[in-house]
């Protein structure tokens, strides 16, 4: 097993302390209610770790993490380092947002620990699995099985009704369906009424909403959220972003979620600053306002 | 996966439908073709079966050797009358009768004589046993004198005769006129196959049919009760040499077998057209599903990352292909048996009869029409499928996917190989007379070529579009949209290319037939006058023509004959021209040896080809059969340029005369004294008592040569059609997706104020453009292949090269109407589409 090499950031620091992760599935926990969906107070404090170096977290606890992971575009003097050597791990239960400028590698991040592109140098794991020794088999098996997807632009199979759109990764595992997992993720999502409807007969919310099903249908090791509100106004993105910290919290989900919205960022547990390909910052218990100014900082 | 794929194929039927509807019109074709060569294999099998129902056995003479002709059975002599006598004598017969058959042709109440466009006019015996007779009487009585005649019924109804009325009918010697005293059926059928039956008692038709004291064969019936096996060995025992014995159901079985093999050369060819239609089909199919998937891009994307396997995108893909395969392949199946129905019509249009009967649908039709219609669809979408497969899974989450084809280097190496195999494969086939190997090579060509042309599709388009350009904006995008995807304005072509390379190399290769046979006319007669039959498929006509031919102002008057022999154990055709006005008549360059003096005593001439082939010379020796005279040997006496006349192999009329049974005229060539008038007047007048006959003069018999191979070239273009007709749907459904594709920014352009009708303009030119480049493709392919198959046939007569350049363009300029009118569907589409909900699409 790999060893994860301390290299000055803190990512264990935020895993430890989220004691109530993984507690319970909560089938009777509240849903979303309109509290709950209200931008996250001062409870939590924000935790700069930028200098702090702490021992690596126990492997185990990882949902997913990356080894000085590089990614390189052409060649030469052309050659544009998308990611420059980064390592990163993700907790498990932890919502963990994404954070930087247009080109600081953040999608490309994303990919890369989700297997959709190959590194240039360094490894990516997804629990213990290392993503990159996996061949085209076995990363279909990693996405179908261990990994959910939440895109920006919702990406529904538009043929498919909603139903069989968030069982379609069942379906292509040949799996028996869990109807009790699936009424419970459609009765949290508010979309019970809709499930027969197809994409272009629902808004972008439920759109959303009913990819966040598909995502979670399988149970994953991690969801990946790419921009999940890009598109949505933002009654649906509250809605959608209090969800996904539900989620993690009271299922124990674990979430990856790239972001340039801070708002957005602070519904997070922990956010992972990044620019030109490299992690320059990594808060725990984010507010908007701590957000914006970590992002003003590292703008300047 | 199941569930997206069915779904996918339900949210999609109008452009599966129009993608299937290549694949209906190819099983189509195949199924009717199978159903109608069906249905008369079964009509004829179970006709000759009935007719020989009761004849326990036939004696014949022993066959010579087999006819080459289509249909043609073996070659046999006629019998001397006394071996009927014999067979009655032999214990266990209890009947034997003699039957002959020759030439006889009615003539209609108009005067003109009736033809039946490809079979027979038969003169045939009457026998009186109901129970040997194939003939039933159904009005009036049998012929009983050397004055009454029957008729069949097919002929009695078409031409309104009736039992009672006087009825002339053309015969080997001098025409002749008889009362009509009844109607017959063959077996169960109007007529024969098509044939006109003229039916005689056994006497006259011994006599009017040229075979007095002869049989062409005695049908028997034994004693009821008794051993036929015994009986017939006890025949067989009796009979003279060069005869045998048969039974009834082998002769029926003869019979049928002759007749489905001409049936199996027609269906054949049809069969060819069948599949040169799902061939173009297939291309149609390819495009449609590699836009399909370049379309569903992003979708194919999501499923590869929700866990969709690269087997399973595959599966889904090629899957959506087999359901639109088999129920194409059903519903071609269905307008089959419409379609062996329409065929029917369509032949009868070009004159050709066939006999009426339950259609025959057998499950091999099924299984043929389910496994080739699935099987292009399936085979058709194995490469857009491998795209699909290559799509990365990101793909999905960026804006813009370029398509990762194979690169365009290493296509153009591939398509290069496969276009130069198919070039050898051609060369190869076309010199070793390999009619298979031709075809491959075809195919090959045509995807090398296929996969060549988005190189040049680019240029092109630009080159075909200037003009269209001139016209203004709509022609300015029309042009820069048949240029943005060079492979998609490829492959929407390539149907239609291979299409108009085919019309075209038949254009070409019935222009080169068609002068060769102008031009061999001159070089091989010099008569001025040619004396013919009328219609195709008599056979030949009256002696006493000749005789009569020799009016005022003919200066020479010469028959020529036709007919089989074995030449060197291969069956052949053989001329003969009378001696003594041969060199007035026909234009003989012999090369070797002599003419006339060799013809006169007897000596075969032969052509130089067949000389250098066979390695002959004047003086070999070579063996010869004629069905009446056995196998002997004839001398070379001389060796003479190709005639297209003549043929091969000529003797003089005398020896023709003495060799053949039942020899007919085919042609009568007169020369007309120097200074001669009228001639073609005083021929029309003393002819007239034939109105089978034509007279033309040179000019006009080239004319009328040059008539029936357009008439061929006529129905190759008909069959031809269809795959035409399939590409341009291929170009509706391609122009199809791409407005839908390009809804948003039409409504855009739509938005900034293009106006609909410069919408329509700019889709229509669009059309014009990809139809254009298929045609030009097409027509320089086809022309090539049109050179290459004239000039093997160089040997076969094709002598002269010609490039139909003005048919050629004419096709050209259609193409681009028909790319136009393919357009007019799509371009209203895209001209209807809403604004402001065009816009918002993505």
């Amino acid at each position: 097993m790999p060893v994860v090499l301390d290299i000055g950031l803190d990512i264990g620091a935020g895993v430890a302390r989220r004691a109530h992760t993984c507690s319970t599935w909560c089938l009777g926990a509240a849903t979303m209610s309109g509290s709950a969906l209200q931008q996250p107070g001062a409870e939590g404090q924000h935790h700069m770790a930028l200098d702090e170096t702490v021992a690596p977290a126990p492997v185990a606890l990882a949902a997913a993490r990356a080894v000085g992971l590089e990614k390189t575009y052409g060649k030469g003097d052309s050659a544009v380092h998308a990611l420059a050597g980064i390592t990163v791990e993700f907790g498990r239960g932890e919502f963990t947002a994404v954070m930087g400028p247009s080109g600081s590698g953040k999608s490309t991040l994303m990919h890369c620990m989700a297997g959709l592109d190959t590194p240039s140098a360094g490894a990516t794991f997804v629990g213990d699995q290392e993503v990159s020794r996996l061949d085209e088999a076995g990363l279909t098996r990693l996405r179908r099985d261990r990994i959910g997807f939440v895109f920006q632009s919702f990406n529904l199979v538009p043929t498919l009704t909603a139903r069989e759109n968030i069982l379609l990764p069942v379906d292509l595992a040949g799996a028996k369906v869990d109807e009790d997992w699936f009424d419970f993720l459609v009765g949290q999502l508010g979309i019970g009424d809709r499930l027969s409807h197809r994409p272009t007969e629902m808004s972008g919310g439920q759109q959303q909403r009913v990819a966040c099903a598909r995502a979670l249908i399988r149970r994953p090791d991690l969801v990946f959220a790419d921009e999940p509100t890009g598109n949505l106004d933002s009654n649906a993105a509250g809605e959608m972003l209090g969800f996904l910290r539900h989620s993690a919290r009271e299922l124990g989900q674990s979430i990856v979620m790239v972001t340039h919205d801070p708002r957005g960022a602070a519904y997070a547990g922990r956010v992972v600053f990044l620019a030109d390909g490299t992690i320059v910052g990594d808060m725990s218990d984010p507010t908007a306002e701590s957000v914006l100014e970590q992002m003003k900082q590292l703008g300047t | 996966m199941w569930k997206v794929t069915v779904k996918g194929i339900l949210t999609h039927k109008l452009r599966l439908a129009l993608t299937g509807l290549a694949i209906v019109l190819g099983v189509t074709f195949i199924s009717g073709t199978l159903v109608l060569t069906d249905t008369l294999h079964n009509t004829f099998t179970s006709l000759f079966g009935n007719v020989y129902q009761h004849v326990d056995f036939q004696v014949r003479s022993k066959a010579a050797f087999t006819s080459n002709s289509a249909g043609g059975g073996a070659v046999r002599t006629p019998v001397p009358e006394s071996v009927a006598g014999t067979v009655r004598a032999v214990p266990g017969v209890a009947y034997a009768e003699g039957s002959v058959s020759g030439y006889a042709q009615f003539v209609a109440p108009d005067g003109k004589a009736i033809s039946t466009g490809g079979a027979p006019t038969l003169g045939v015996s009457f026998d009186p046993n109901p129970e040997l007779s194939s003939l039933r009487v159904v009005a009036g009585h049998a012929p009983g004198s050397t004055h009454e005649i029957a008729m069949d019924e097919g002929t009695a109804t078409k031409y309104h005769f009736h039992v009672g009325e006087r009825v002339a009918v053309l015969l080997t010697g001098r025409p002749q006129t008889f009362t009509l005293s009844g109607i017959v059926r063959f077996g169960s059928a109007e007529n024969l196959a098509g044939a006109t039956l003229a039916v005689f008692d056994l006497p006259t038709a011994q006599s009017v049919l040229g075979k007095v004291g002869q049989y062409d064969a005695i049908d028997v019936l034994a004693t009821p009760g008794a051993d036929k096996a015994a009986v017939e060995r006890a025949i067989a025992r009796a009979l003279p040499p060069g005869t045998e014995v048969v039974t009834g159901q082998t002769v029926a079985q003869e019979q049928s077998n002759s007749i489905n093999q001409g049936l199996s050369f027609f269906s054949t060819a049809l069969l060819v057209f069948a599949f040169i239609s799902l061939f173009v089909g297939g291309f149609t199919i390819f495009n449609t599903f590699s836009i399909t998937v370049g379309q569903r891009t992003r979708e194919l994307a999501l499923l590869r990352i929700v866990g969709a396997s690269r087997r399973q995108v595959f599966r889904s893909v090629l899957l959506e292909a087999a359901v639109l395969g088999v129920v194409a392949s059903i519903v071609g199946l269905g307008l089959g048996v419409l379609a062996a129905i329409g065929l029917e019509a369509l032949l009868k249009g070009f004159g050709i009869t066939l006999p009426a009967g339950p259609l025959v649908f057998l499950p091999r039709t099924v299984v043929v029409a389910l496994v080739v219609g699935i099987g292009v669809t399936v085979v058709s979408a194995i490469s857009p499928a491998r795209r699909a497969v290559a799509i990365p899974p990101v793909a999905a989450l960026s804006d813009q996917h370029e398509e990762q084809g194979e690169s365009s280097r290493r296509r153009i190496a591939v398509g290069g190989v496969i276009a130069a195999v198919g070039v050898a494969a051609l060369v190869v086939g076309l010199s070793e007379q390999a009619i298979a190997l031709v075809g491959i090579g075809a195919v090959a060509i045509f995807l090398g070529i296929g996969m060549l042309a988005p190189v040049v599709a680019r240029p092109m388009a630009s080159v075909l579009g200037r003009p269209l350009a001139l016209f203004g904006i709509s022609g300015r995008l029309g042009r820069e949209n048949s240029m943005r995807s060079p492979r998609r304005t490829a492959q929407t072509s390539a149907a239609l290319m291979v299409g108009l390379a085919l019309v075209s190399t038949i254009a070409v290769f019935g222009a080169s037939l068609s002068k060769s046979a102008t031009s061999s006319v001159d070089e091989a007669i010099s008569a001025d006058y040619i004396i013919t039959a009328s219609a195709s498929g008599t056979g030949g006509f009256s002696q006493s023509v000749a005789p009569a031919a020799a009016v005022k102002g003919a200066a020479a008057v010469s028959t020529v004959y036709g007919g089989e022999f074995e030449f060197d154990d291969v069956v052949s055709n053989l001329t003969a021209v009378s001696t003594e006005h041969l060199a007035d008549t026909v234009i003989l360059r012999v090369e070797q040896g002599s003419g006339a003096p060799a013809l006169a005593a007897g000596d075969l001439l032969i052509d130089t080809t067949t000389a250098a082939t066979k390695h002959l010379s004047v003086g070999s020796s070579v063996a010869v059969t004629f069905a009446k005279t056995g196998s002997s040997t004839m001398k070379v006496g001389g060796i003479f340029k190709p005639n297209a006349l003549i043929g091969s192999y000529l003797v003089s009329d005398a020896y023709f005369l003495s060799h053949f049974d039942d020899p007919l005229p085919v042609a009568v060539l007169v020369r007309s004294a120097p200074g001669a008038t009228g001639v073609g007047a005083a021929l029309d007048r003393g002819l007239r008592s034939y109105p089978n006959l034509q007279v033309q003069t040179r000019a006009q018999f080239e004319q009328s040569q040059q008539a029936q191979v357009n008439q061929l070239l006529g129905l190759v273009y008909a069959l031809l059609a269809l795959a035409v007709v399939i590409a341009l749907i291929g170009i509706v459904n391609t122009l199809m997706l791409s407005v839908f594709e390009r809804t948003h920014e039409i409504g855009l352009l739509r938005a900034v104020g293009m106006r609909r009708r410069q919408v329509r303009a700019m889709i229509r030119s669009e059309a014009v453009i990809l139809a254009l480049f298929g045609a030009i493709i097409g027509v320089v392919i086809g022309t090539g292949l049109g050179v290459a198959f004239a000039d093997s046939l160089q040997q076969q007569g094709i002598t002269d090269l010609v490039i139909p350049v003005a048919s050629l363009v004419v096709f050209l300029v259609l193409s681009g109407l028909l790319g136009l009118g393919a357009a007019s569907w799509p371009a209203r589409r895209a001209a209807r589409l809403d604004v402001l909900a065009a816009i918002s699409a993505e």
